[in-house]
């Protein structure tokens, strides 16, 4: 089937077969090897991407589910080299290790600070319940998500 | 006089940190090559028989399918997926590519190689296999009971020891003896990344491995030996590793998929699902230990006698060596005048067990350490004042393993741990009433740096100075998460004064890096960075010697500062730059800037961490929560701060996990029942407390800049913390890890019937 939709701000029109995942259209179809695999069954959330301003697992959603959606992964974050603030918050502090888990974190972070620009430790620390880290803990990534948010007040 | 660093102590993020965040960086998964096939193993659904029969006629059928294989095609030869060099002790050669006899629910039956992963997919689960079942063995105690079926020819004991040193002294005091058994868990690695390789066999007679690997040196050692090669005719090379803890350190997959690239001369990708990640790599063994000890009344111990079984599951790999160190971490902590431990390791038809974090130390501190609380509530003591009595003191010897502990502060770690958490307060002021129950728990852990007394640890190294100033590391390193290069580039930083962004740091490559033996045991740290100071400093020499020809006075009146050497003791200072140092150096001089060495360590401290938990029990549901946690350690010195306070967040994210709930169950038919991330569960950040990071840096040993080990110590002690403050809050001994609700449900329903009795 022909689906119709937009990943970081680009349009695309592929010819799919139904039962492919969001992920392998990403990764394979499209070359965005960012989104990674960890589980394949939404519990890991390191595929996370953002679909129509709502976090998602990309392993999770078939492609005709993404016909007329507006997808962000983690190649969209940065604008013409410049990194998004939360991938620079994200540097500063600590809040990387392995990488794995990292886009997926990026993106849940992002669809919370998307909806809600001023998140609560908490509020935070729902958004990335879904996002497993086996490295860091958690706690450097939320200090590194608030850390982002509060730059954006300025 | 206190020391300044400049670079040493401070925060960076990790190596490639920017390609992370933008997703740019490729891992195993992310890797594409022209003609590339896929492969999908076909795992053994029952956990012993014999492979009698496969019929591929269907699965051939498939669109895309090359080639598929089995023991029926495959080299019998059989081989050790531990083995790192030639002629290494306790490897026992006992697996082949393909079992002929299945020894486990997710050993390796075939595999099927095709041009899309879609494709070798599909293939497999059209696979016909006629399995001749044998009566399986689950448990150590069956292996051990029923010995005339062998799970392996050599029978299912793998290995034995006993380990018995000093005497107990006399002593005019009274004194209690007391008894505890532990039993703790296999639990998964849970690296984000699933385990994978890719390997290609060139028409010149080359095979490259690209691999998430701990040691590419020991991925060659096995894999030519396998295949009768010589060494320099298998190049691995490390790709970047989302997270291994232990589960990359055995090379389990290289042999097999390489063994599909030379049958097709095809580049050959294996990467494992999530299920085959659980069921079929190593998982940490599960191990009981029984403990009995005697003290004096006024709690001095005196004697400490352990037996320990570890469950190897079916195949040996790590597990000879694993249960021989469980008996060289407890005298690393405590004093004892006499100790006495036993221990084997056994076969099991169960999932293989193999490296994990803390080697042993996990296992073996858990049960320590939740003995200590039980003796110490015994004897009516503050259980940090029980262990201020027995701890080891600096360069205290460890008898066991003949070494020194080095600057071994534990002491210190638990006195600054206990001030900064409250510990008397909030240990004796704990409300025991009611449905919350909030407790209190202390552990202290010992682990070590590198591998030195045991095993081979030394390393190899070039560091060359560009015409521009720019710095190349020439060296094997296992970057494995947590910035090891990123660290290398700051002990160069601060030796030569010179922005660390200005160096480059390979990651290890066989064909093109000198030779080091891995990323096990703490080592890196301690050893690697060890080497990567000592060729900074040599470097620095060379520029100091140059920078001498060039501005005509002798290197002892010229010193380093901020990329630059200056002249002193002149009135008019001159000044040079590296830049311009190292282009003269080779234009004028005729000398290049690089700096080779190999590195042995000559010893190998304690490394030490203390624990506080505090925990809510609901005694309605056995939920526990962990509501606070302090984590202290003698780190000697911090050289990346924010990356080694992270790793010890994660380390207790591991830890709890170990505590609470983290546990891969085996059901009656040799099944894994937590085979993925929905019905095994590890902390999220909701669950995770607030972890406060406590470093105590005295710098005493031989570590760069006096750093000790962070990577495995950090998990050491976290389960007991948490268990027993579980304890404390609700007057329980509970030992059997994980702490589950049921569990914390039955201990109170014991507790009431008792009272009521």
């Amino acid at each position: 089937m022909l689906i119709e939709f937009k990943v970081n701000g680009k349009s695309y029109q592929i010819d799919v077969c139904p039962s492919m995942r969001l992920i392998d259209l990403l990764r394979d179809e499209l070359g965005l090897t960012g989104t990674k695999e960890g589980c394949g069954e939404g519990e890991c959330g390191s595929c996370t991407v953002i679909m129509d301003e709502k976090a998602v697992n990309s392993c999770l959603v078939l492609a005709p589910q993404v016909d007329g959606k507006e997808i962000i992964t983690v190649e969209g974050l940065a604008e013409d080299g410049q990194l998004d603030s939360l991938q620079q918050k994200f540097l500063e502090h600590s809040a990387v290790e392995c990488g794995f888990c990292t886009p997926g974190m990026l993106m849940s972070a992002k669809a919370l600070l998307m909806k809600n620009p001023h998140p609560t430790d908490e509020e935070i620390r729902t958004a990335i319940a879904g996002n497993l880290c086996r490295c860091a803990g958690y706690a450097k990534i939320v200090a590194a998500i608030k850390a982002a948010a509060d730059s954006t007040d300025q | 006089m206190k020391k300044e660093f400049k670079y040493v102590g401070r925060t960076f993020p990790p190596d490639h940190g920017v390609r992370k965040v933008t997703g740019d960086l490729d891992y195993c998964c992310d890797v594409k090559m022209p003609n590339m096939l896929y492969a999908k193993l076909l795992l053994s659904p029952i956990p012993h028989g014999i492979v009698k029969q496969i019929n591929t006629s269907r699965a051939e059928k498939v669109p895309g399918v090359i080639k598929i294989f089995s023991h029926f095609n495959s080299p019998n030869k059989m081989f050790s997926t531990y083995r790192i060099i030639p002629g290494q002790q306790m490897c026992f050669e006992d697996e082949t590519l393909f079992a002929e006899r299945v020894k486990y629910v997710g050993d390796r039956v075939a595999a099927v190689v095709a041009t899309s992963l879609a494709a070798a997919r599909e293939a497999v689960s059209l696979i016909d296999i006629e399995y001749e079942e044998l009566p399986a063995l689950l448990t150590p105690e069956e292996a051990l009971n029923n010995r005339e079926v062998k799970i392996q020819p050599r029978g299912n004991v793998v290995h034995e020891y006993v380990v018995d040193v000093g005497d107990v002294p006399p002593t005019t005091e009274d004194c209690i003896t007391m008894e505890s058994e532990t039993q703790t868990q296999r639990i998964h690695h849970a690296a984000i990344e699933p385990h994978g390789c890719i390997a290609y066999y060139d028409t010149a007679g080359k095979l490259t491995i690209w691999t998430p690997t701990q040691s590419v040196y020991g991925v060659r050692t096995v894999v030519a030996e396998l295949f009768d090669m010589n060494y320099s005719d298998v190049r691995v090379i490390k790709l970047p590793i989302g997270g291994s803890f232990g589960g990359k350190q055995e090379f389990l997959f290289e042999p097999v998929t390489s063994f599909m690239a030379m049958e097709t001369k095809r580049p050959v990708k294996l990467i494992l699902d999530r299920e085959e990640c659980i069921i079929h790599t190593r998982v940490r063994p599960p191990v009981k230990t029984r403990i009995k000890t005697t003290v004096t009344k006024s709690g001095k111990l005196l004697e400490l006698i352990a037996d320990s079984t570890l469950d190897s599951g079916a195949y040996a790999g790590a597990s000879p060596d694993y249960v021989a160190t469980l008996s060289q971490k407890v005298c690393k902590l405590y004093r004892i005048p006499h100790y006495r431990h036993s221990g084997r390791a056994v076969y099991t038809n169960t999932v293989r067990s193999g490296g994990s974090r803390g080697w042993g130390a996990p296992e073996i501190i858990t049960a320590v350490e939740i003995h200590m609380d039980q003796l110490a509530k015994k004897l009516g003591m503050d259980p940090v004042e029980f262990r201020l009595q027995n701890l080891v003191h600096p360069y205290d010897m460890d008898p066991v393993v003949q070494l020194s502990l080095g600057d071994a502060r534990v002491i210190e770690c638990l006195q600054k741990g206990a001030e900064a958490f409250r510990w008397k307060e909030r240990y004796n002021s704990q409300d025991k009433q009611g449905r919350y129950r909030r407790g209190v728990g202390v552990a202290c852990g010992a682990h070590k740096n590198g591998m030195y007394g045991g095993f081979i640890d030394s390393t190899s190294m070039v560091l060359k100075m560009n015409e521009d100033g720019s710095l190349n590391l020439n060296a094997s390193i296992h970057d494995v998460g947590c910035g090891i290069g990123t660290v290398m580039k700051i002990i160069i930083a601060e030796v030569l004064d010179i922005d660390p962004a200005l160096i480059t740091v390979t990651e290890a490559d066989t064909e093109y890096t000198g030779y080091d033996p891995g990323v096990y045991g703490s080592r890196v740290t301690y050893v690697v960075g060890a080497c990567a100071k000592k060729v900074a400093e040599m470097l620095k020499e060379q520029i100091l010697e140059n920078a001498a020809l060039i501005l005509g006075k002798p290197k002892e009146y010229l010193r380093v500062e901020k990329g630059c050497v200056y002249t002193v003791g002149e009135a008019e200072k001159r000044v040079i730059s590296y830049q311009e140092i190292a282009e003269k150096a080779i234009r004028e001089n005729f000398r290049s800037l690089n700096a080779a060495y190999t590195y042995h360590s000559s010893s190998n401290p304690g490394s030490y961490s203390v624990q506080f938990a505090e925990v809510v029990v609901d005694t309605v549901t056995g939920l526990t929560s962990v509501t606070d946690f302090l984590a202290v350690s003698d780190i000697g010195r911090a050289l990346n701060r924010g990356m080694i306070e992270g790793q010890f967040q994660g380390a207790v994210q591991m830890g709890i996990g170990y505590a609470l709930c983290e546990e891969v169950r085996i059901d009656e038919k040799g099944r894994p029942l937590n085979n993925s991330f929905a019905n095994y569960h590890m902390l999220t950040a909701l669950d995770m407390p607030d972890v406060k990071v406590l470093l105590i840096e005295h710098e005493g040993d031989e570590g760069p800049f006096g750093a000790k080990s962070i990577g495995e110590i950090s998990t050491v002690p976290t389960a007991a913390a948490v268990i027993n403050a579980v304890n404390n809050a609700l007057g329980t001994s509970l030992s059997d890890l994980p702490v589950t609700p049921d569990k914390i449900l039955a201990a109170l329903a014991e507790q009431k019937r008792v009272r009521v009795c």
